[in-house]
């Protein structure tokens, strides 16, 4: 019989011991040693300066994810990652929009605030959070950015979610939209389709 | 996890609208990654009315409604979309993609004093480990020339005593042509099978939790992983931690085999995506690639 069985492996000996030593090993110039230190840097609140600190010097994107999904299970980890949303770097937008899903507890707190929020941008980017929210609670969420928002790329994003997920209470949002935007003709077309998606209209 | 064939008895007459049947299924889809087109519309249409009497829903907005608020309503609807049941030679596409192409590049690259060390979680009762194994033993030249560590991983206790136990129904064997059975299985007077003494000594079987870190952690350098049809089961954090935790467990260039309607680029960036005659796997990039 060419096939063997060895004994069950024991606990890796290459576990950093405590939170200290995984800190220390987060600056390693390995990547393997950094991505195992932020495994193991530990489950609690104070774990998130350390991994907030490590993701904006980490280029390696297997320690990135390392770092976003350790931060996805700390609820206080939630408004260090909104604030990324402002960053330059699209990766660390995108991880942090992707982790913000995943964490829509703490997400939907910062939702109404990040959703006025002055820049266009940082609007845009968290209604994409928003497609993570049971689709009563988005839809009511964007809604409300629908009726204020005077940003067409805002405003679009919101109507795309909304043909995905949306409930029939937006139709008469959406129907009203185009009339505030008779330069975008492309407003029209989006709010026909999601509407169509969302009532199940045939033509 | 399989979908299962329309066997129940009829229902009450609930009516799905064509929107309403679309939109589930892309709901569904999103969750679970299972697909069903125009061609199953009778099946679902059946299970979401048994779903709906089952949940004392008024209807299919009801339950809809509360499919995106309660998570024990979707665990009952995805239960109710798909039966836990496995058998010999499952999905043996991805059976063929490892002797045809995997282990080639597997072996390329390691010295032969290294094991191959393959592992099948979850493993439920035992059939996809053994499988595996029959299957190098009728179907891989190169078996006699490598040691081959095939382990299986489950976390269901229960599940993996019947694994070392090794019996198994006819039901089981449904897809082992004859000569096989009689090649590595005994019949036993009650109808079932006992597989062969030294395949059972050959195969470890372990309890894992592979959103653990602290179970997966000792795993390491595996060379394929064979985790079909659990991901599905998980939200959106557990699959992204037991794809943390499946890449840390593999070795580098090691390929993951996930169930054909799962997809780890929905999961994680952290693999590539291999497409092979046979059958799309997941791999880790090698050394020199990212972490």
């Amino acid at each position: 019989m060419p096939l063997i069985r060895r004994d069950p492996p024991s606990p890796s000996g290459e576990i950093p011991t405590s939170p200290e030593a995984a800190r220390q090993d987060m600056l390693s110039g390995d990547p393997l040693v950094r991505r195992r230190a932020v495994r193991h840097l530990g489950d609690g609140p104070q774990a998130v300066p350390s991994l907030m600190e490590a993701l904006r010097r980490e280029g390696e994107p297997a320690v990135r994810e390392a770092i976003f999904t350790a931060l996805a299970a700390l609820p206080d980890a939630a408004e260090p990652l909104a604030s990324l949303l402002r960053s330059q770097d699209a990766g660390l937008r995108n991880g942090a929009i992707e982790a913000l899903q995943a964490m829509p507890g703490p997400a939907r707190l910062l939702l109404p605030g990040l959703l006025a929020d002055s820049d266009a941008d940082v609007r845009l980017l968290s209604a994409e959070i928003a497609r993570g929210l049971p689709a009563g609670e988005a839809t009511a969420l964007l809604c409300g950015v629908l009726e204020r928002e005077s940003d067409v790329n805002v405003c679009m994003t919101a109507i795309e979610i909304l043909a995905e997920i949306g409930t029939p209470e937006a139709v008469p949002i959406l129907r009203g939209l185009p009339r505030r935007f008779p330069a975008a003709p492309v407003v029209g077309f989006a709010v026909d389709i999601a509407a169509k998606r969302i009532t199940g209209a045939q033509n | 996890m399989r979908a299962e064939k329309p066997d129940q008895p009829d229902s009450p007459d609930i009516r799905i609208a064509d929107h309403e049947f679309r939109r589930f299924c892309d709901f569904l889809y999103r969750r679970t990654g299972i697909v069903f087109g125009d061609g199953q519309r009778a099946y679902v249409e059946r299970r979401l009315a048994d779903r709906i009497l089952a949940a004392g829903s008024r209807g299919f907005s009801d339950l809809f409604a509360r499919l995106l608020v309660e998570p024990d309503e979707l665990e009952h609807l995805i239960s109710a979309f798909t039966v836990n049941e496995t058998y010999f030679f499952r999905e043996d596409y991805q059976l063929r993609c490892l002797t045809s192409t995997l282990l080639d590049r597997i072996t390329a690259r390691k010295r032969r004093s290294q094991p191959i060390r393959l592992w099948s979680v979850p493993c439920s009762t035992g059939e996809e480990p053994y499988s595996i194994a029959i299957w190098l033993l009728e179907n891989w030249p190169h078996v006699d020339s490598w040691d081959i560590e095939i382990v299986g991983s489950d976390i269901d206790v229960q599940a993996l005593k019947a694994a070392r136990d090794g019996i198994y129904s006819e039901r089981s064997l449904m897809r082992l042509p004859r000569p096989l059975v009689a090649k590595y299985f005994t019949a036993l007077t009650d109808g079932r099978y006992r597989i062969d003494d030294a395949l059972r000594g050959s195969v470890q079987f372990s309890q894992v939790n592979i959103i653990d870190q602290g179970d997966t952690g000792p795993w390491r350098d595996m060379d394929v992983i064979f985790c079909r049809n659990v991901l599905i089961y998980f939200d959106d954090m557990a699959r992204r931690t037991a794809a943390n935790n499946l890449y840390d467990c593999l070795a580098p260039g090691g390929y993951i085999c996930l169930g054909h309607t799962e997809s780890m680029s929905r999961i994680s960036p952290l693999f590539h995506v291999c497409r092979f005659p046979e059958a799309i796997v997941y791999q880790k990039p090698g050394e020199g690639g990212h972490a």
